[in-house]
């Protein structure tokens, strides 16, 4: 392992450092997590706006009614709008087995999880230190971050135990599962988790479209590339990791070549070898 | 607009349960499930001069209805003729009408999920039929009309022969389902039919009184700490990562 070339936590960077970072690209994430980061975005959109438009009974409502209205309008009818509430949240499922079977190894197994949103000991003081800086409290430097930041890994984890929650309430709602006060609980928790979700979403929407210093994050949900000088000072763990990776294959493949040209330099002179190995036996 | 209403002759029922079963294959009722049923309501008279009284439930098809508030998606919904009618497409069944219903008149189909109740065979008044109990009655005990036609039999019944509602002091959320005969025979229904206070099930408050202020409070919170954030971002000025 390469673990010497790079150290372990930020260093300064020289002015040709950090231009020669800037110019180079390193691929974040898969062209199927992009499409798929899109495709959630297009489905929590409909699914909030019908959703929202569903839930009329004044009791139970939380939209004004000129919104319950509006919405009932533009889909014609309210049984309309839960038609159009149920095929996507269905699809959306759908979406989301074919991406847990396929991307099982890489993005749902335990050891990824932890690796990738579970929070360690730098990502609590991000908190603390991200949060003081939002508010203009300290200018302190953040601590360095793996591929997520403790910020995403936190609502990484919040989606993570809502989401299946959300799915599942929605099948029991949308097929009239089990007993009646079990679509009585379902719609309470299918509202609460959904709630929970926006709540973050806010955050995650403006972080990534709104807040400049994040602003490459948001174009790697279309190219599926950083830069690399944004990914030494944002996520500098990963970058790390990446680098190594990098060092560590180009280490092999020298090695290789040169074992290889070893081999065709000193052929003649392995085969004595093995007779004579063969002969001690 | 026509205010339709029912009148039902305790004293001409014979228990025959012809309007049970009209009802039922009218409407693809399943089998331990009803939106009419003549129940036994006990003996009138003494030995040997006495006689089985029923007594004939359904919904009532109220004018302050219970069940309309307590349904979250607006799948019960009110006629303009005063018929409480549900609507299959938006109901999830989660039966918190049927908890709601003072009168027990409400039950969720098993066979598609839904909610299904009487709303007076509103498809068959379209098509100009009287409901189908009404129809089928072969002691003419059940009387359909027009409330508010002061020509009609019901409003005949109701205003000059003082048909009665069955509700009672705490529970009058304005039936329009009448009911005529002796009074013992009525008070004797009374006793065994009267109303039951309307349930809100548990998960219906849960909702109301938590889960509404809870996704509030959490939505709002993020939302003006992110007003903050912003309004901060554009007194400091953008700084672009790599600046």
């Amino acid at each position: 392992m390469a673990t010497n070339i790079i150290p372990a936590s930020p260093y300064a960077l020289t002015a040709g450092q950090a231009e020669a970072l800037a110019q180079r690209q390193v691929k974040k994430h898969h062209v199927a997590i992009v499409l798929l980061h899109w495709f959630n975005a297009f489905v929590w959109l409909m699914e909030l706006a019908t959703g929202s438009a569903i839930v009329v009974s004044p009791s139970f409502a939380f939209m004004p009614h000129w919104y319950l209205v509006m919405m009932e309008s533009i889909f014609g009818s309210r049984a309309n709008l839960l038609r159009v509430h149920m095929a996507v949240g269905l699809t959306w499922i759908a979406v989301f087995i074919v991406y847990a079977v396929f991307g099982w190894r890489d993005y749902l197994h335990t050891e990824v999880l932890k690796k990738e949103i579970g929070l360690d000991a730098d990502d609590f003081r991000w908190l603390r230190i991200r949060l003081l800086r939002l508010v203009g409290l300290t200018s302190e430097a953040l601590p360095p971050q793996g591929a997520y930041n403790a910020g995403q890994k936190l609502y990484a984890v919040m989606v993570y135990a809502m989401v299946p929650l959300i799915m599942v309430t929605g099948l029991i709602m949308t097929f009239h599962l089990f007993s009646t006060s079990m679509v009585q609980w379902s719609m309470v928790l299918h509202f609460l988790a959904a709630g929970m979700v926006v709540s973050g979403l806010m955050i995650h929407v403006y972080m990534g479209a709104v807040f400049p210093e994040e602003r490459p994050a948001f174009y790697s949900m279309i190219t599926g590339m950083v830069n690399e000088l944004y990914a030494f000072r944002h996520h500098y763990k990963w970058w790390r990791e990446v680098k190594m990776q990098q060092a560590d294959w180009e280490q092999t493949i020298s090695a290789e070549e040169d074992r290889s040209h070893d081999t065709l330099e000193t052929g003649n002179e392995s085969k004595p070898e093995a007779g004579a190995a063969n002969g001690a036996r | 607009m026509a205010r339709y209403a029912m009148v039902i002759d305790q004293e001409r029922c014979v228990g025959c349960q012809s309007c049970t079963v009209a009802c039922k294959s009218e409407w693809d009722v399943p089998i331990g499930f009803a939106r009419t049923r003549v129940r036994p309501a006990g003996l009138l008279g003494t030995y040997p001069n006495f006689t089985s009284a029923f007594f004939v439930a359904q919904c009532n098809q109220c004018e302050r209805p219970s069940c309309i508030p307590a349904c979250p998606t607006g799948a019960t919904w009110q006629d303009a003729n005063g018929a409480v009618r549900v609507n299959r497409d938006l109901c999830i069944g989660c039966g918190s009408c049927v908890a709601a219903c003072p009168y027990g008149a409400r039950y969720v189909n098993p066979d598609r999920g839904v909610v299904d109740k009487c709303d007076f065979c509103a498809p068959r008044l379209e098509h100009g039929l009287e409901p189908a109990c009404v129809a089928t009655c072969p002691a003419k005990a059940k009387v359909f009309g027009d409330i508010e036609d002061p020509g009609s039999e019901v409003f005949r019944l109701v205003y000059r022969a003082g048909a009665k509602r069955m509700e009672t002091a705490d529970i009058a959320i304005g039936p329009n389902v009448y009911y005529t005969g002796k009074r013992e025979h009525l008070e004797m229904a009374a006793a065994s039919f009267a109303p039951t206070p309307p349930r809100t099930v548990a998960a219906a408050l849960v909702w109301t009184r938590l889960a509404k202020k809870l996704v509030y409070l959490a939505v709002g919170a993020t939302f003006l700490g992110q007003a903050g954030a912003f309004f901060r971002q554009l007194s400091v000025g953008e700084k672009q990562f790599d600046e």
